[in-house]
C-alpha cells in the first residue's frame, strides 16, 4: 500500500550541492520543500571528525561514504554489440550517498566551463567547417553563453570558498592566474592554495617551454572564511586526506556546511533521509508531473509525495535512470537517433606520468584537495590550432599531490618487481621521491555513446538496472596521443632521474578508478527533438519538472564539472523564484 | 573544588583585566579562525570542537558534553592565558594526539589578542 501524503510546493529529489542549492533557495522565497535523500544524515562532528575520518581503508577501499551497488547498479558495456554486465563494485567512478552527496568528499576542483563548451559546434563550424565534426559525433550548442552563468559562477565561488587567482578580471589579464578563462567580474573568494614542491617544479618547467601554469582553483579553503551567507569555514590543514573523505576542518566547500543547514533552520523545509525514490508520477493529461513516490528504506513502506514542483537533483547518472524508469521523455535509440533521454553519456579521459627523483623529497602526505597547478594552453586557449591535430575539445596538463594516501599511493619506476624484496624496496624509496604529472581531456558525445534501460538486471526495488554503453571515440584517441606527447615532453624538462611515460588510453574498463565526472543523459538545448530539457533545466514536455546536475551537459569538457553545475543550480533556482512561480509554464517555446 | 574554581574564575578576571592592554577586539576578529569548529556563545551547543565560552579557567577535556580524546583528557592542562597561548602556538605538541585538526597560530601578539578575547568572553 503506497501512503499519500500531503503536497508541497517542491520535492528535491538527492540532497548534494545542488539539491541543497534549491532548497536554501526555494525556502527562503517561501516554499515549502521536502527533500528525499536514499542515504543517511551525516555531519562533520559525528562523522567526519578526528580521527575517524583518517581511515583510508573505510572511505577509499571500502567505499564508506559511496553508493552500495549491492542495492542499485549500473550496468556496463562497451559498444551494442556486447551483453552488459552488472558492475558489481563501485571502480572508474565513485557516486557518493547521502546528505551533501559528492560534494562531501569532492576535491574542490572548480571551474567556469567557457563558450568553447557552450557553443562547441557553432564554434569549431565556424572555425574549421562542417566536415571537421565528425558525423557520429552529436555535439550541439547547450543553449546558454558564459555571460549568462558569470554572476552564477561568481556567486556559487564565493559560497563554496573556492581559493585561486584569477587569470582575467573584466578582459584584463591578470599575472599570476590563467590568461586563458573568460572574463570574471573579480579575484575568486580567497587567495590561492600555498604551493607544495611538485606543483612548483611542473610550473617551472611549464613556464620554461612557453606554457602558462596557475594554481588550480578549489573550494579547499586556504584561510578561514566567512561565506556571504554567513556559512564559517576554517583554514585547510593540508592534511592529505581529501578526496573521498568529509573534511575534519570544514575548510571544504561542501553543501553539508552550507546550502543545508541553512534551509534545515527553516521551517519551510524538511529532510527526510533513508528515502529512495523510485517514480515520478504524471498527470493522466501529460502536461504536468504531480510528484514522486518512494520507499522509506528503514521499513520499507511506500510513499506518494504529491507536490508542485519536482526537482531531480541526485548524481548524473541517477537523475537520468529516474526519467528512464518514469517514463519521461522519449527513450533515446543510437539507431535511429530518435529520442532524448540517455542522449550524449560522455565520460572523460586522462594521461599520466610518474616521475621519479633521487634527489628531491615531496612529502606527498602534505597536501590539499586542490595543490596542484595547470596550464590550460591545449583547453581554454581558442589560439590553440586543432586543425593538424583533428579533434574537437581539448585537455588540462597539471601536477601535484592530492590525496596521495598511505595504502593506495604506490608508485614505482617501470621495470620493478611486481611483488617481494625489490618491490618493497622501491615503493620505500618511490613515495618520498615521486610524484605525477596528469592531464585531463573532454570526451564529445557520440551517437553510440549512450544510457538506456537493461533488459536483464534489476535493483533491489524489482526495477530494472541503468545501462552504459561507452567507448573512446578517434577524437579521444588522438586528443590522448598529443596530451601523452606533451606531457612527456614536459616530464623530460623536469630531468628526473627516471619516468613511467604518459600513453593514450584505449578503450573505457570499468577499474580501476579514473573519474566521477560522468555527464549527459538529460541533456539541455535549444530544440525538444534533440535535448531533454531547456535552457533552464525544465523539461520540455512537464513544465513543472527540473533536473539539475551534469546530466544536463550535452557533451564533456577537460574541467572538473562542478563549477557549472553548482552555477546552473543557482541559475535554475533564480528561474523559479522570479519566473516561473510568477507565472508556471514553459520558460522556453518550443 | 568549588573554592578552587571559584578562585581560579577570580584569577582569570583579574587576568583578563590586565590583558584588556592586549587587543580584545582584534581578538575577535582572530576568532574567525577557529569559528568553523568552535562557538562563542554560552548558549551554543557544541558542534565539532567544543564551545569556548568560559574556557580560560576551565581544566582540560572537562568541558560540558563534548566528546574530547583521551590524549586532551589526560593532558592535565588548566587553561590560562599561558597554557592557551602554548596550546594554539602548536596544539600537538602541547598535548599529542588531541584530535583538534589545526596547525598552530604562529604569532605571539595574535594568540595573545585572541586570548584577550576569550578572557573577556566570560559572562
Amino acid at each position: 500500500m503506497v501512503t499519500k501524503l500531503k503536497e508541497v510546493d517542491a520535492v528535491i529529489v538527492g540532497l548534494g550541492w545542488t539539491g541543497g542549492i534549491l532548497a536554501k533557495e526555494l525556502t527562503q522565497a517561501g516554499l515549502k520543500v521536502v527533500a528525499l535523500e536514499r542515504g543517511v544524515h551525516r555531519n562533520t562532528a559525528e562523522d567526519y571528525a578526528l580521527p575517524g575520518v583518517r581511515d583510508e581503508l573505510r572511505f577509499v577501499h571500502r567505499h564508506d561514504l559511496m553508493q552500495n551497488p549491492a542495492r542499485d547498479t549500473i550496468t556496463v558495456r562497451n559498444n551494442v554489440k556486447q551483453e552488459a554486465l552488472p558492475m558489481r563494485r563501485l571502480g572508474s567512478f565513485l557516486p557518493g550517498d547521502g546528505v551533501g552527496g559528492s560534494g562531501v568528499h569532492w576535491s574542490g576542483h572548480t571551474w567556469r566551463w567557457t563558450d568553447n563548451e557552450f557553443k562547441v559546434r557553432s564554434m569549431y563550424e565556424a572555425r574549421y567547417g562542417k566536415n571537421f565534426i565528425p558525423e557520429d559525433m552529436t555535439i550541439q550548442d547547450w543553449g546558454i553563453t558564459y555571460a549568462e552563468l558569470e554572476p552564477y559562477y561568481d556567486k556559487f565561488e564565493y559560497v563554496a570558498a573556492v581559493s585561486g587567482k584569477a587569470g582575467n578580471i573584466k578582459g584584463v589579464i591578470q599575472p599570476g592566474g590563467n590568461p586563458f578563462e573568460a572574463p570574471r567580474a573579480r579575484e575568486y573568494a580567497l587567495p590561492p592554495l600555498t604551493d607544495i614542491q611538485s606543483s612548483k617544479m611542473f610550473s617551472e618547467a611549464a613556464r620554461n617551454m612557453g606554457y602558462h601554469p596557475f594554481p588550480r582553483p578549489s573550494a579547499n579553503a586556504s584561510r578561514a572564511y566567512t561565506n556571504p551567507d554567513g556559512s564559517k569555514f576554517g583554514a585547510c590543514q593540508y592534511c592529505g586526506f581529501c578526496q573521498r573523505f568529509g573534511c575534519e576542518a570544514n575548510a571544504k566547500g561542501s553543501a553539508h556546511i552550507t546550502v543545508i543547514p541553512i534551509a534545515m533552520a527553516s521551517p519551510n523545509f524538511e529532510l527526510r533521509a533513508n528515502s529512495w525514490v523510485t517514480q515520478v508520477l504524471k498527470d493522466p493529461a501529460g502536461k504536468k508531473v504531480t510528484g514522486v513516490r518512494y520507499t522509506n528504506l528503514m521499513n520499507g513502506e511506500e510513499y506518494e509525495q504529491p507536490a508542485g514542483i519536482v526537482l531531480l537533483t541526485a548524481y548524473a547518472i541517477n537523475n537520468v535512470h529516474l526519467m528512464l524508469l518514469s517514463g519521461i521523455g522519449e527513450p533515446y535509440d543510437p539507431v535511429s537517433q530518435k529520442g532524448v533521454i540517455g542522449k550524449n553519456y560522455c565520460y572523460q579521459t586522462g594521461v599520466g606520468a610518474n616521475l621519479f627523483f633521487d634527489d628531491h623529497n615531496f612529502n606527498p602526505f602534505m597536501s590539499a584537495g586542490g595543490s596542484n597547478h595547470t596550464i590550460d594552453d591545449f583547453n581554454a586557449n581558442w589560439d590553440f590550432d586543432r586543425g593538424p591535430h583533428g579533434f574537437v575539445g581539448g585537455f588540462t596538463i597539471g601536477a601535484g599531490f592530492n590525496t596521495s594516501l598511505p595504502i593506495g599511493n604506490r608508485p614505482v619506476p617501470s621495470g620493478t618487481p611486481a611483488w617481494g624484496t625489490a618491490w618493497k624496496a622501491a615503493q620505500a624509496k618511490s613515495y618520498q621521491t615521486a610524484m605525477n604529472i596528469g592531464s585531463s581531456g573532454s570526451v564529445m558525445a557520440n551517437r553510440y555513446n549512450y544510457f538506456d534501460l537493461d533488459p536483464t538486471y534489476k535493483n533491489a526495488f524489482g526495477q530494472p538496472l541503468m545501462r552504459m554503453t561507452f567507448d573512446y571515440k578517434a577524437n579521444e584517441h588522438k586528443m590522448g596521443e598529443l596530451a601523452a606527447k606533451l606531457v612527456n615532453d614536459i616530464a623530460k624538462a623536469m630531468n628526473p632521474t627516471s619516468f613511467n611515460r604518459a600513453s593514450s588510453r584505449q578503450s573505457w574498463t570499468v577499474v580501476p578508478y579514473q573519474s566521477t565526472h560522468n555527464t549527459g543523459g538529460t541533456i539541455m538545448g535549444v530544440n525538444p527533438k534533440v535535448s531533454a530539457l531547456n535552457k533552464y533545466l525544465q523539461n520540455w514536455d512537464y513544465h513543472n519538472l527540473f533536473v539539475v546536475g551534469a546530466n544536463v551537459f550535452p557533451h564533456n569538457g577537460s574541467y572538473n564539472p562542478t563549477g557549472p553545475v553548482g552555477a546552473l543550480a543557482y541559475w535554475t533556482a533564480d528561474a523559479i523564484k522570479n519566473r516561473y512561480m510568477k507565472n508556471p509554464g514553459p520558460l522556453v517555446q518550443a | 573544588m568549588k573554592l578552587l574554581i571559584q578562585a581560579l574564575m577570580a584569577a582569570a578576571l583579574i587576568n583578563a583585566g590586565a590583558a584588556f592592554a592586549q587587543d580584545a577586539t582584534r581578538g575577535q576578529k582572530l576568532f574567525d579562525e577557529c569559528a568553523a569548529c568552535h562557538s562563542p556563545d554560552r548558549t551554543a551547543k557544541d558542534t565539532v570542537g567544543p564551545s569556548l565560552h568560559g574556557v580560560v579557567g576551565r581544566k582540560a577535556g572537562e568541558g560540558a558534553d563534548f566528546r574530547y580524546s583521551p590524549a586532551m583528557k589526560r593532558s592535565g592542562i588548566t587553561w590560562s592565558a599561558d597554557t592557551l597561548s602554548n596550546f594554539i602556538a602548536d596544539p600537538q605538541k602541547l598535548v599529542p594526539g588531541n584530535r583538534m585538526p589545526y596547525s598552530g597560530l604562529p604569532d605571539a601578539k595574535d594568540r595573545a589578542d585572541l586570548i584577550a578575547y576569550l578572557q573577556a568572553n566570560m559572562k
